[in-house]
């Protein structure tokens, strides 16, 4: 079946349907009394963020109560309607007494609890409801109580900035970068060295050179949190150096509730405008395209080509299969769009037993540009390292893009210990780009245009099955089971070059088809799915007592990936003796309608450009850990352990040459770890830690067949002798929490690379080139991270209660060392490390008016100089230059259920440069947006 | 709670159609089945030939039908084969055929009861009673020589290894496989070829096809790697190796590094009456093989009597080094007739190339050049240039008695090509006592700076400068109705004595190409024999005289006593032999 926008709509519609009709009256079939209501919640330990079992909790005045359970859970029905005090008491720690808690009859309250050891506070505490609330604090308190280093994005500060995507939030956490605004880069290290996770489980990558993860993929309204460990512990999967970004999605409301949310954007230079436009079959505005852009079965049928010699009729047959669409159209662009929905709750559904679930859906949409683009290639200058510009293009890229996805989680306790939960999300991604530009190829001094569009679908599934058991209040065992799975579609690109020729010095130019070479009219079709299966189970032990905690835990974790990476190009070119000035200035769409491809004809030839590439990888990690938390005293804890890794990993490709070419590696590794918590005083804290990690080497990196990139058209050879990289990880972390949502902290680190893989270049005979991948000798990188948050009242007064500041500056420097004399001497051989930046600058400051209706945040970014490419002796390196940007958001309640919602992005417009010496060898501005919608919470 | 259970359906239902929105629909309606693509035919004894495709899934049977000859004769049915269940080789060996013809094989394809049109045709002969046969799959580590009364296959990229030389009889045919992608013949550093054939025994390296069906780009070429000279540093591969890796793999084409050698006499062996056809195969887009690649080899190498035929690329191609050829030819060169490039220093003299179209190159070996010159010269190109244009040792050939005609049209010579001489990126040296004919851009394009106020290149006198072009004939270059001998938007050569019109006796001649030489074809026409050709000047004919015949200054040191000064221009003395005859092929197919 086919789906239209609509439909998808109406199904959208008909399923948040019965929730929204049943809402009044669902609060009469609860089961409690009418005039009670009910309280759910966590009390954690104030100093280490577990939960704490066995707490009991009473209404104060009253017989209600009941004890904690899995992970400091608790539930109080039946609740007597009003404000009511509440009291948690447990022995080893201080009691503390919750004042102003609002209970409306038949509605559930949430109130987590969060208790001190009594060593540490003798004296009973009492707060009111609101100040134990409070989402930043919950990132903070992740923060402080990790037994790493990590940093954390909540719901609520997403929900709080323009954020649209995990790529865009996680981007305002200390020390990372966002590159082309899809790839995280943490420390200044390169999307190498970091890892994603899904809700723990590894992500697979659909991009077809690289290992990572587009976080754009995710929208922001379905996330929870996006953690970043920048820290190793042993049951952490140990392939990370730089951070583990895990991304979790949004857990079930404690009361029922749905929200609609619709908006609508500007962008400046695209909406409302006529744009370039590619051109579509159907359905790309959904990113389910239809059988429009196949590959022809035809063409299919033929493989690789080997031995196959086409004659002047079969070349006809296959031109003419090819879609007839090769250059953009122009169409008014759209809008940006954007809406949500969700709905969750936790009821009473399986016979009285109680469930909680979320469903969630979310699709935005818009078209974006990129004006004042320009490319351009650097050459070498006659002195050494100086550069020329050579082969100089400008024009513009327009894109029209859509993000969809939705999820549904699920999840029940079963008696007070154990929790079953399920997880399932999907997403889908597709931009559809247009791009025409003209310039020249200063070698052969012709001036050319070419007109290329693509158009690239991904999408991610992930089901995950994950449970938690308490037994008695000291052991713990947490599982889980993910099946995921990645997509990346890239039917038909095309890419029409035209020359622009003068037949008389003063002439006018006319555009010809470049009809001889490769590259006059290719058509390329890729296609890249990897899947993963992923088992953990963990186990832990509390050991001592609630004042000297400690615990040992062990765990195990099996996970299988398989990777299908297809790419095939074909080319078209005409027979020189045959071609006229009159055929090569048709247009494409005229070339290719079929006049030529007539049994008879004798004009184009047709043949495959890249021959093999593809591969097959196969990998099965399996890994097992024991660590231990051990109090050395009152205030000091330390946690060590070590991991073992043994990978298995297959790649299986063939050459362009059509033989078949099969790496086979197997590593086997312990990574110990060793950490030291120390709690300086009741709001200081200090950590040491220091760890072994690796870096294996990407699929594609060990193939050792040279073929064509994708995706950068350079050719590309792995290496099969490649080793994993080793780090030796080193940090040291102050932090100082002065109150509540604040935070100041310090930290330093250094890491240690022993046989770093690096880009590098390979050189050809007559100047042509190749990029391959080596073991440098070893690489350093170190650098310090200051993170700051502060409510401004304290320094200026009451009437600056509303604003607070908040900023993380990380500063870096490394240098990596490669081998001489090897085939990379083709770099430079010591340079910072490939996608190192010396700073990273995030800093905001935002408003939240005395009754929480009015909320404003701007924040800044700015990213120092990196490379993102080494460059070919004697050229310098490529070097993105630094870029202001600000964002605005702001965030008003209309009504008690009505929130609007402003966002303004890229208020700077600064333009996008990279630098390669004197030579700007990319530029281009990607313009302002507005955008603004409303929430619907009733 | 029924509210919520409907819900949890509903959401069920929301989910099944996600996914099903990913899955495929497949509507067929009843059509005439595709036609077969890519029909093979392989001749497998002297009275049978191998038809072979592959088949689509759910076609029911395919007719297969001949025809005597090239062309013409009538399609008669062979036979009906069914189709395989499921998509896959389909093979048929006609057998009874008469020896040494050639047949013409179709294939049609029945479906639904209904029949496809006809495939493409595919064409070959059967053999002719003939020789012993032998196949070479491996790397050459020890000295071997190939006998003329064998017919090898080079199967693969084989490698002649350090201390191996590899002696070739007189006589002695040698075919690239057509079934093995690119194979190849590269002599590498430290070994030696003695292929010494004569007038009436060349040697030959050709296509394993049968002629009448070959392309260019059926195998790869000969390559020759030398511990000589060139200007780039750092490690740099012969472009379309490492498709295998970086790791030596016995008969694979791995990486190979060829500069960093330091011995500017090294010795590669010798190569005489050697024609090399059809090579060319691009192992990755755009790096075609070239028939003869010259890299890094010392002025120890001799070559003489050569002849590119119907090649991919280039038909000489050097990167840096110092051989010296005399008595090379080229026919139906897919791009440049000379290409230097990387500091080469040798010498070349009478040099023939002759265009007259572009052949349609074998499936997925490549496509057709967009700049076709005489000449392609280059200082240095790419990473390891350390000064970029300005490495060293500059690229300072002599290139004397040369006779380059272009196939006389832009559309054939691509659409940055048509330039009889193209020297640009820094390189020098002296081109003297030449014929530059039927090129559609200009006689000389000079590009770069570099190229043209190098200090080397503007030192005076000009008998010292390292840039010299001398007693030049240049006829029907530039477009039609606009005679240019130098490329307008480039250098200002005038400036520049060593590149004065006048003063180096440079003619932009008003006299047809035709008119130089006793027979060349006419634009559009393709000649296939010897007869067809003469390139001796005609009686009368400005090339015949006009030659610079006495070398002076650093013109003459370069040419040492391998360069003779003539009195004529061209590569052919009007008195002397034609030497081009007898041992050379003009085949297209």
């Amino acid at each position: 079946m086919r789906l239209s926008f609509r439909s998808i709509l109406i199904v959208l519609l008909v399923a948040i349907a019965p929730f929204a009709l049943h809402a009044q009256s669902g609060t009469a079939q609860s089961g409690t009394a009418p005039a009670a209501g009910r309280i759910v919640g966590r009390v954690i330990d104030a100093a280490t963020g577990q939960g704490i079992t066995d707490v009991a909790i009473q209404i104060v005045g009253t017989t209600t109560g009941g004890m904690s359970g899995l992970e400091g859970r608790f539930t109080l029905s039946g609740v007597t309607a009003g404000t009511v005090t509440l009291q948690a008491r447990r022995i080893g720690f201080a009691p503390k007494t919750v004042t102003g808690i609002f209970v409306e009859p038949g509605k559930t309250v949430e109130q987590n609890i969060s208790l001190a050891q009594a060593a540490a506070q003798l004296s009973a505490q009492m707060v009111t409801a609101a100040a134990e609330r409070g989402s930043v604090s919950e990132a903070l308190d992740a923060q402080r109580t990790a037994t790493g280093v990590v940093s954390a994005v909540t719901a609520e500060q997403i929900a709080k900035s323009p954020d649209g995507d995990a790529a865009q939030a996680v981007k305002r956490v200390s020390g990372v970068t966002v590159q082309d605004g899809k790839y995280v880069f943490v420390r200044g290290l390169g999307e190498r060295y970091t890892t994603s996770s899904l809700n723990g489980a590894r992500v697979p990558s659909p991009e077809p050179e690289k290992r990572v993860v587009p976080l754009d993929m995710f929208p922001a309204g379905l996330l929870q949190s996006i953690t970043t460990s920048k820290t190793f512990t042993p049951d952490l999967q140990g392939d990370f150096s730089g951070a583990l970004v895990d991304i979790k999605t949004k857990e079930f409301p404690a009361r029922r509730s749905f929200s609609i949310q619709a908006g609508s954007g500007y962008a400046a230079g695209a909406t409302g405008s006529q744009v370039t436009s590619a051109t579509a079959t159907g359905g790309e505005e959904l990113a389910m395209v239809n059988h429009g852009r196949d590959l022809p079965t035809i063409i299919r049928n033929l493989g690789s080509f080997k031995n196959i010699n086409l004659n002047q009729g079969d070349m006809n047959i296959l031109v003419g299969s090819l879609r007839n669409s090769w250059t953009p159209t122009v169409r008014t662009a759209a809008p940006l769009m954007n809406g949500s929905a969700s709905i969750g709750g936790n009821d009473p559904v399986l016979f009285g037993h109680r469930l909680g679930y979320l469903f969630s859906g979310s699709i935005t949409s818009g078209t974006d540009t990129k004006d004042d683009q320009i490319r351009a290639l650097a050459d070498r200058g006659t002195t050494r390292g100086t550069t020329v510009e050579m082969d100089r293009f400008s024009g513009r890229a327009v894109s029209q893009s859509v993000l969809w996805g939705g999820l549904a989680n699920l999840s029940t306790m079963i008696g007070n210990g154990s929790r079953v939960s399920f997880n399932g999300l999907y997403n889908r991604q597709a931009d559809n780009d247009a791009r025409v530009e003209n310039g020249a190829f200063t070698a052969d001094a012709v001036n050319v245009r070419i007109s290329r569009m693509q158009y690239v679908q991904r999408s991610i599934y992930s089901g995950q099955l994950a449970g938690e058991h308490q037994i008695g209040t000291l052991q713990k065992i947490e599982w889980y089971a993910t099946a995921s799975g990645v997509r990346r579609y890239e039917p038909d690109r095309s890419e029409f070059v035209q020359v622009l020729e003068k037949d008389t010095p003063t002439g006018p130019v006319v555009p010809r088809w470049l009809s001889g070479g490769s590259g006059g009219a290719v058509r390329t079709f890729s296609d890249l799915t990897e899947n993963s299966h992923e088992y953990s189970a963990k186990y832990s032990l509390d050991l001592g007592s609630a004042a000297r905690f400690g615990s040992i835990k062990l765990g195990y974790l099996a996970r299988t990936t398989a990777r299908d990476a297809q790419s095939l190009s074909y080319s078209i070119a005409a027979n020189p003796s045959l071609t006229t000035n009159a055929i090569r200035e048709l247009p494409p769409e005229q070339l290719f309608d079929g006049r030529f491809t007539t049994a008879s004809s004798k004009l184009f030839t047709f043949g495959p450009l890249s021959q093999g590439g593809s591969y097959i990888a196969r990998d099965q990690i399996r890994a097992g850990f024991l660590m231990a938390e051990v109090p050395l005293s009152r205030s000091v804890r330390l946690i060590g352990g070590a991991r073992y890794e043994n990978d298995d990993l297959e790649v299986d490709a063939f050459s362009t040459l059509g033989s078949p070419v099969l790496t086979h590696k197997v590593w086997n590794d312990v990574l110990p770890s060793l950490a030291l918590t120390m709690q300086l005083s009741n709001t200081q804290q200090l950590r040491l830690s220091a760890s072994r990690t690796l870096a294996r080497p990407e699929y594609r990196e060990l193939s050792p067949i040279i073929s064509r990139d994708v995706i950068n058209g350079e050719n590309l050879r792995g290496d099969e002798t490649l080793e994993r990289t080793n780090v030796t990880n080193a940090d040291v972390r102050w932090e100082l929490y002065p109150s509540s949502g604040e935070v100041l902290s310090i930290a330093l680190f250094g890491k240690q690379f022993t046989n770093p893989i690096e880009r590098v270049y390979g050189s050809g005979s007559g100047g042509t080139s190749f990029v391959f991948y080596t073991n440098a000798k070893s690489a350093d990188n170190f650098g310090i991270e200051v993170e700051l948050r502060k409510d401004l009242d304290g320094w200026f007064g009451k009437a600056f209660a509303p604003f607070s500041v908040f900023s993380n500056v990380t500063v870096m420097q490394s240098q990596i060392h490669l081998y001489p004399n090897t085939q990379a001497s083709a770099t430079n051989l010591s340079r910072r490390m490939v996608g190192q930046a010396p700073y990273v600058i995030n800093s905001g400051v935002s408003y939240t008016s005395g009754n929480g209706k009015t909320s404003a945040t701007l924040l800044f970014n700015r990213v120092g100089e990196r490379i993102t490419a080494a460059g070919g002796t004697p050229l310098p390196d490529v070097i993105e230059q630094p870029r202001n940007v600000m964002d605005f958001s702001l965030r008003l309640a209309l009504s008690s259920n009505v929130t609007l919602r402003t966002d303004a992005k890229n208020l700077l417009d600064s333009p996008y440069e990279v630098i390669q010496g004197t030579v700007t060898r990319e530029s281009y501005r990607t313009g302002r947006t507005v955008q603004a919608g409303l929430q619907w919470r009733p | 709670m029924h509210f919520t259970r409907r819900a949890l359906a509903m959401s069920a239902v929301l989910l099944a159609a996600l996914t099903s929105a990913c899955s495929k629909d497949s509507t067929t309606a009843p059509s005439a089945p595709a036609p077969i693509v890519g029909v093979a035919v392989v001749a497998k004894s002297i009275s049978s030939i191998q038809i072979s495709f592959t088949s689509i899934a759910g076609d029911v049977s395919y007719d297969i039908e001949r025809a005597e000859g090239t062309t013409g004769g009538t399609f008669a049915a062979v036979t009906n084969v069914p189709a395989p269940a499921t998509a896959g080789a389909v093979t048929y060996t006609d057998a009874s055929l008469k020896t040494n013809t050639t047949y013409r094989y179709r294939v049609f394809t029945n479906k639904n009861s209904l029949k496809s049109v006809a495939s493409g045709e595919a064409t070959t002969a059967t053999l002719a009673f003939g020789n012993a046969a032998a196949t070479i799959t491996a790397d050459i580590a020890a000295s071997r020589t190939l006998f003329a009364d064998t017919a090898y296959t080079i199967s693969g990229f084989i490698h002649v290894g350090n201390g191996a030389t590899l002696t070739i009889q007189p006589g002695t045919v040698i075919k690239g496989d057509y079934a093995v992608l690119g194979s190849t013949l590269m002599i590498m550093k430290g070994a030696k070829i003695q292929a010494v054939g004569t007038a009436d025994a060349p040697i030959v390296f050709t296509s394993s096809r049968a002629a009448g069906s070959r392309q260019p780009g059926d195998w790869g070429g000969l390559i020759l790697v030398g511990n000589g000279v060139n200007n780039r540093s750092g490690s740099v591969a012969v472009e379309g190796t490492g498709t295998d890796g970086a790791t030596v793999v016995t008969g694979k084409n791995y990486t190979v590094v060829y500069n960093g050698g330091t011995i500017a006499t090294d010795n590669s062996g010798t190569l005489a009456y050697v024609r090399v056809e059809f090579g060319g195969y691009a192992p990755l887009q755009d790096q075609e093989f070239n028939s003869f690649t010259f890299c890094a080899i010392g002025s120890g190498t001799r070559g003489s009597y050569l002849e590119s035929l119907d090649g991919l690329d280039d038909s000489y191609e050097f990167f840096g080094g110092a051989i010296d050829l005399d008595h090379v030819i080229a026919f139906e060169t897919a791009d440049d007739v000379l290409d230097m490039s990387e500091g080469y220093s040798g010498r070349v003299q009478f040099a023939i190339g002759i265009s007259t179209n572009q052949l349609t190159p074998r499936t997925g070996a490549g496509f057709y050049s967009v700049d076709l010159e005489g000449i392609e010269n280059d200082g240095c190109n790419g990473t390891g240039c350390d000064l970029g244009h300005s490495s060293t040792p500059y690229t300072i050939p002599m290139i004397a008695n040369f006779t380059l005609i272009g196939c006389g049209l832009q559309s054939c010579m691509g659409a940055s090509g048509g330039h009889g001489m193209m020297l640009r990126r820094g390189t020098g040296g002296y081109y003297v006592n030449g014929v530059i004919a039927r090129w559609s851009a200009d006689g000389v394009s000079l590009r770069d700076t570099t190229t043209y106020v190098r200090g080397g290149s503007t030192t005076t006198p000009s008998t010292s400068a390292d840039l010299q072009l001398r007693n030049i004939l240049f006829a029907e270059v530039g477009p039609a109705g606009t005679p240019t001998l130098f490329q307008a938007n480039t250098a200002t050569p005038s400036t520049q004595f060593a590149l004065d019109p006048t003063a180096n006796s440079l003619t932009l001649s008003t006299a047809t190409a035709a008119s130089l030489f006793v027979l060349i074809p006419a634009v559009g026409t393709v000649p296939t024999t010897l007869s067809s050709f003469d390139f001796t000047p005609s009686t009368g004919s400005p090339i015949a005289t006009g030659g610079l015949s006495t070398f002076t200054g650093s013109m003459l040191t370069k040419a040492g006593t391998f360069v003779t000064a003539t009195t004529y221009r061209g590569a052919v003395d009007p008195a002397g032999a034609k030497w081009w005859a007898g041992w050379t092929n003009y085949a297209r197919n």
